[in-house]
């Protein structure tokens, strides 16, 4: 490996009104090397890719780029220095073909400074092949593609800039297994070519999978870098929690009572395809499965967010229909969805609001909410759930992932549930406040006695935390463990299974 | 479409993908108002010939073409992901601009061209003040507009206190004139139509618009100033503005110095008929050409099948609820299960 | 971020003094400067401007204006719009006079009429955007030209007058002491106002102009509410129709044109974000307010009518623009250490 930094950062301080996000960081990217930058949410990376990337300017520090030192004042800049990044949120133009979004902002052009269409849907062609990719139709809009595909199109976008760094935030956060793979396979190519790749994810097995060295920021400032063989995953945690985390799965011995949710035979077609299971008070009922296996849409039609065709759904015994969320409520059903942004929070209002907004009906007299009934719930809703607020009134959006997680869990908590749906309860959150989630889901069922579905895309919290584990795939409930039996392998051959099958289905998926 | 095992995820980009193989192909927004034009002038040309007489239909296109030119702008003010209400006013006060040129220049003093370039030259710069606030000043276009309306508005009345303008020189009587027998504001639609579709698909700006329209926070991490992009797509509209109010002004030998009603909601609706996604980043000038030429074959067709000209308007609503029903039916079909 | 914590009773202090810059440097706060300098300037200027027949009169011809503003606040909270209040209004006004003096239906008969289809051409509006998921915008841009052309078609041209003089009464009478229209829409804001502010109801339009998805998510009934308040601005544009024919004592199939633009301009004005999520009828009745102050001071200065037109575009642009500025200035007081 070479050992001269390609890029290389130095005593990098960025403030922002009200906060320092940066303290005096380094940092530094080789040549072929793949170095992964770890921190909680919060701890300053996405300033720093931002800085990298010519998004922000630093207050102080240099950035040298073969040595020499460099300036970005625009996005535009670090990409013609050959740094190339691919966010979370991927920037690609849903109504533009696959071959203008790689060449957005420099199209080929004819000699008329015309958008030389032909050159470029070529080019682009060259690009995806040289990732080995072949199976894409570059004159499609790439609304048409999924995920995956379209994580590649980012891809070949920063190829086509002859990117030299290329940064990843979060590159697998709403991938497949098998996209993930391939995303591997071709990261691992870039870094046979010499690109040097900035690779960010919560995921420490990813971290470990991939990388050379790893980068650990906290609250702002620089940690520690080591090469990923010298070091294990609790020492990566300690370090980016600042503190030593016991158990990150705190299980708590629970006694099963009486069913409180009988599915039988369930379909909503064409996710959900006839599924039957329970799930008793105080019991943690796991639901693992690969993203589109229909998990969160059992849990929706659940909800009454896609009402069941057929099927039976009962409740303490009793038959009931639930053919919307408001008819779920009632029944005492919660559903902390999957994805928080989007589906639990209204950012833009202030915590006690979020916290009301299930139960309105109950803190409301003849339509009237009262307002002091409202603020102590979210008084009680930050205390009981140690969310990290000024005040009752501090805007949702403004806090950090995990704090924002717990406010929809505490949502749903004040509607007093005797059935809580979770859906990826800690996804995006960083490792303290995970914890903390865990404990609380935990004492809900063996001391509440509620009876909790959690649907997980990781694995190790679902063995973790579960007292059953069933599998899901294809709309139907294929395999069921008691908590001793479920392993690694016989749950993950279960989520699998027809295993190569399917990979080649998901390589097709953009095409038809 | 067969249901081979997989997820059910692939299940739905399988079908997704099925559906737009089949409408991706000629079932566009602009071929399915093609064909409405032509199978609503068939029918009526079935019931009363004279409809399909060439008169009729250069009367057709004559008095589409300003709504047309404007609404080219309009699609471009869309696709970026802005709205613009003040075009109905910016066009009644170009116009009375180049109708008291004009009678100036007829008095003598200076050339009659003046009347043409300088109302355009007026719209351009409205329309960059419209495009700066909303670009730099980040304000909302809907309320720039509808701020810009108000005073075009009043200004033009308090300006000319709603006189009429008559004694217009023979040399501003362009929309009148015709060329080989086909009026030249049909030459003017034309042209301009397949320039701007050019311009849309081979001009780098042109694609800039798209994605300005499409992923705003994504255009400006790509490099794109999305603020110039901006400022291009409503100086440009400026100009489409100015060039639809010349062919307006000397549409008739007297100019009504006021705002005519309605304008801007016609021209938006030209868009929106021609298949321009109010949300933004999609739509084609063609489209929207198309769609302000049916906007005015259905009350000729109506004259034409002697159903009472006070239903025109009444009809017309109902059909533009009906092309953006059709549109969306498509859309859905090709977007099923996206996401 | 972690790295500033601060002591909770710091804390605690700092969120109270940014509540206050907040409430400051709001857009309300802006009008109410602005308004009492207009009305300060022109009160000083002209004797007659703040007496008590002026006062009410100004209110009586603002009234339909300010009827259909008030649901179209709550529409634009959610996020949506609605473009076909003129014409509902116009159509409305048309089946009124069609149904009284062609139909020989009995007036009574035909304004119940009247009202009850200006509550169903909302609930068609509500049809296209709720159930088939048309965009408000485009559904009430197509409703605008239908209704329209529906009211224009019936009429056909012809206008209806000689009303009896009891429901001229309704325009042009008083009722305990002033206009009918100042106790209507008196009741009409403070029901409204109350119940954005207070109700649950109102709330749940502020959760879904912000993130509708959650707001379904968490068991709002966002298509019952949507439906309900298009069914609303529908029937409050009959409502201002009927008072409005009683008051000018005719019919005519283009009344109510370009009035949409003038309830959007005050609600915009009266500091309701137009992409949804924000807003407040207080706001949109200080924005009714300053429009007519300013209609009324400049004509009793003698400056022509059509001067207020482009002074309300001016103050439209510039208090946006004068919002913005201080909703920067606020972001760095607020953040200030």
């Amino acid at each position: 490996m070479n050992t001269t930094p390609l890029l290389e950062l130095r005593g990098i301080s960025k403030q922002f009104p009200g906060v320092k996000a940066l303290d005096d960081v380094r940092f530094d990217v080789v040549r072929g090397e793949v170095h992964a930058l770890l921190g909680e949410n919060g701890a300053g990376k996405s300033t720093l890719i931002k800085i990298l990337s010519g998004v922000h300017k630093p207050d102080a520090g240099t950035l040298r780029l073969d040595g020499q030192p460099v300036t970005f004042n625009t996005p535009r800049e670090a990409q013609q220095a050959g740094i190339a990044t691919i966010y979370q949120e991927l920037s690609l133009y849903p109504e533009l073909t696959v071959a203008e979004n790689i060449f957005v902002g420099h199209a080929p052009r004819t000699a008329l400074g015309l958008v030389d269409w032909k050159t470029m849907t070529a080019r682009a062609r060259e690009i995806l092949a040289s990732l080995n990719i072949y199976d894409m139709d570059v004159r499609k809009k790439v609304g048409t593609f999924n995920v995956g595909n379209r994580q590649r199109i980012e891809i070949a976008k920063a190829l086509s800039i002859n990117a030299r760094v290329l940064i990843m935030d979060e590159p697998t956060a709403a991938l497949t297994d098998s996209d993930v793979t391939r995303l591997f396979e071709i990261v691992r190519l870039l870094r046979e070519r010499g690109v040097a790749i900035i690779y960010i994810s919560h995921r420490l097995q990813e971290v470990f999978a991939l990388a050379d060295r790893v980068t650990v920021l906290r609250d702002g400032q620089y940690i520690d870098t080591q090469p990923v063989r010298d070091t294990s995953e609790s020492a990566l945690i300690a370090k980016m929690v600042g503190r030593t985390i016991d158990n990150l799965f705190p299980k708590l011995d629970t006694k099963p009572g009486a069913p409180i949710l009988q599915v039988n035979n369930l379909v909503r077609e064409p996710f959900t395809r006839g599924v039957s299971f329970e799930v008793r008070a105080g019991e943690i009922v796991g639901l693992a499965g690969l993203v589109g296996s229909g998990r969160s849409e059992l849990a929706q039609c659940l909800f009454g967010m896609l009402p069941a065709q057929s099927g039976e759904i009962v409740i303490d015994g009793r038959r009931v229909a639930i053919r919307n969320p408001g008819q779920a409520i009632k029944l005492g059903i919660a559903y902390v969805p999957e994805d928080r942004g989007t589906q639990g929070l209204v950012r833009q209002m202030a915590v006690r609001e979020n916290t009301s907004m299930a139960v309105l009906k109950t803190l409301a007299m003849g339509g009237f909410i009262r307002r002091g009934a409202e603020r102590n719930l979210a008084r009680q809703s930050i205390q009981m759930l140690n969310i990290r607020a000024y005040s009752t009134e501090q805007v949702a959006g403004k806090l950090s992932g995990g704090n924002q997680q717990k406010i929809v869990v505490s949502k749903w908590l004040a509607a007093k549930p005797r059935l809580l749906i979770v859906d990826e309860p800690t996804r995006g959150v960083d490792v303290g406040a995970k914890a903390e989630i865990h404990r609380l889901i935990s004492e809900l069922a063996a001391r509440q006695g509620i009876a909790i579905l959690m649907i997980s895309s990781e694995l190790p919290e679902v063995l973790g935390m579960s007292d059953r584990v069933l599998v899901m795939r294809e709309g139907r409930i294929i395999a069921a463990y008691a908590r001793g039996e479920a392993t690694q392998e016989n749950v993950g051959a279960a989520m699998m299974a027809a295993g190569t099958k399917q990979t080649q289905q998901v390589n097709d998926g953009g095409q038809a | 479409m067969t249901s081979l095992p997989g997820t059910a995820k692939l299940e739905r980009e399988r079908s997704a993908a099925a559906g737009r193989g089949r409408a991706a192909g000629w079932v566009t927004q602009e071929s399915v108002l093609a064909v409405s034009i032509l199978v609503l002038s068939l029918i009526v040309g079935g019931i009363n010939p004279n409809f399909l007489a060439q008169g009729n239909i250069t009367d057709i296109l004559s008095n589409a073409s300003y709504i047309a030119v404007a609404a080219i702008g309009m699609s471009l003010v869309i696709i970026s992901g802005n709205i613009d209400i003040s075009v109905g006013a910016l066009i009644g006060f170009l116009a009375t601009i180049g109708g008291r040129l004009a009678v100036g220049a007829a008095d003598g003093g200076y050339w009659i061209g003046w009347a043409y370039i300088l109302p355009v030259i007026v719209g351009v710069a409205v329309e960059g003040v419209i495009g700066f606030i909303v670009a730099y000043l980040r304000v909302p276009a809907i309320v720039v507009s509808l701020g810009m309306m108000s005073i075009l508005r009043g200004g033009l009345i308090l300006w000319t206190g709603g006189e009429w303008i008559y004694n217009l020189p023979p040399e501003f009587t362009l929309a009148q004139q015709r060329v080989l027998n086909i009026p030249i504001p049909v030459y003017v639609m034309v042209i301009l139509t397949i320039l701007a579709a050019l311009w849309l698909r081979y001009a780098p700006a042109g694609r800039a618009i798209y994605a300005v329209g499409g992923n705003k926070e994504a255009a400006r991490l790509s490099g794109i100033d999305e603020r110039r992009v901006l400022m291009q797509v409503f100086m440009i509209n400026g100009l489409m503005v100015g060039i639809a109010a010349m062919l307006f002004a000397t549409k008739f030998n007297a100019i009504q110095s006021t705002v005519p009603p309605g304008l801007e909601l016609l021209v938006i609706t030209a868009a929106v008929v021609g298949g321009v996604s109010i949300l933004g980043g999609t739509g084609t000038v063609i489209g929207s050409t198309l769609g302000a030429v049916l906007i005015h074959v259905i009350p000729s067709a109506m004259i034409f099948a002697s159903i009472s000209q006070y239903w025109q308007q009444a009809v017309q609503g109902g059909l533009i609820l009906l092309t953006v029903l059709a549109d969306l039916y498509r859309r859905r079909r090709q977007t099923y299960g996206k996401g | 971020m972690a790295a500033t914590h601060a002591a909770p009773a710091d804390a605690n202090a700092r969120e109270r003094r940014n509540q206050w810059i907040a409430r400051l440097l709001s857009q309300e706060t802006i009008l109410i400067v602005i308004t009492v300098i207009a009305v300060g300037v022109l009160a000083s200027a002209n004797e007659r401007f703040l007496s008590a027949r002026n006062l009410q009169r100004e209110i009586v011809l603002i009234f339909e204006v300010a009827l259909i503003a008030l649901p179209m606040t709550l529409i634009i909270i959610t996020g949506g719009i609605d473009l076909s209040v003129g014409s509902i209004f116009g159509l409305s006004a048309i089946v009124l006079g069609f149904l009284w003096q062609d139909s020989g239906w009995p007036l009574e008969m035909a304004i119940a009429a009247a009202l009850v289809l200006s509550a169903f051409a909302g609930a068609v509006n509500g049809f296209f955007i709720v159930r088939v998921g048309v965009p408000p915008l485009i559904t009430t841009l197509a409703t605008l030209a239908l209704y329209r052309g529906m009211a224009l078609g019936i009429s056909e041209a012809r206008s209806a007058r000689g009303f009896p003089d009891w429901f001229l009464e309704i325009g042009r009478g008083d009722f305990l002491g002033a206009p009918l229209q100042i106790w209507i829409l008196l009741a009409a804001v403070l029901i409204t106002g109350l119940v954005l502010a207070r109700t649950t109801f109102g709330r749940s339009l502020y959760a879904m102009g912000n993130n509708e998805l959650a707001a379904r998510f968490a068991g709002i009934p966002v298509s019952r509410n949507k439906w309900l308040l298009y069914v609303l601005s529908g029937a409050a544009s009959g409502l201002a129709a009927v008072v409005f024919v009683s008051r000018v004592t005719t019919t005519r199939s283009d009344m109510g044109s370009g009035i949409e633009l003038d309830a959007i301009a005050a609600v915009v004005l009266g500091g309701t974000s137009i992409f949804g999520g924000s807003g407040s009828i207080f706001g949109t009745v200080l924005g009714l307010i300053l429009i007519q102050v300013l209609k009324n001071g400049l004509l009793l200065a003698g400056v022509r009518g059509d001067a207020t037109t482009v002074m309300i575009g001016l103050v439209l642009i510039a208090a946006i623009l004068l919002n913005n500025a201080f909703q920067a200035l606020q972001v760095r007081l607020t953040a200030a250490q």
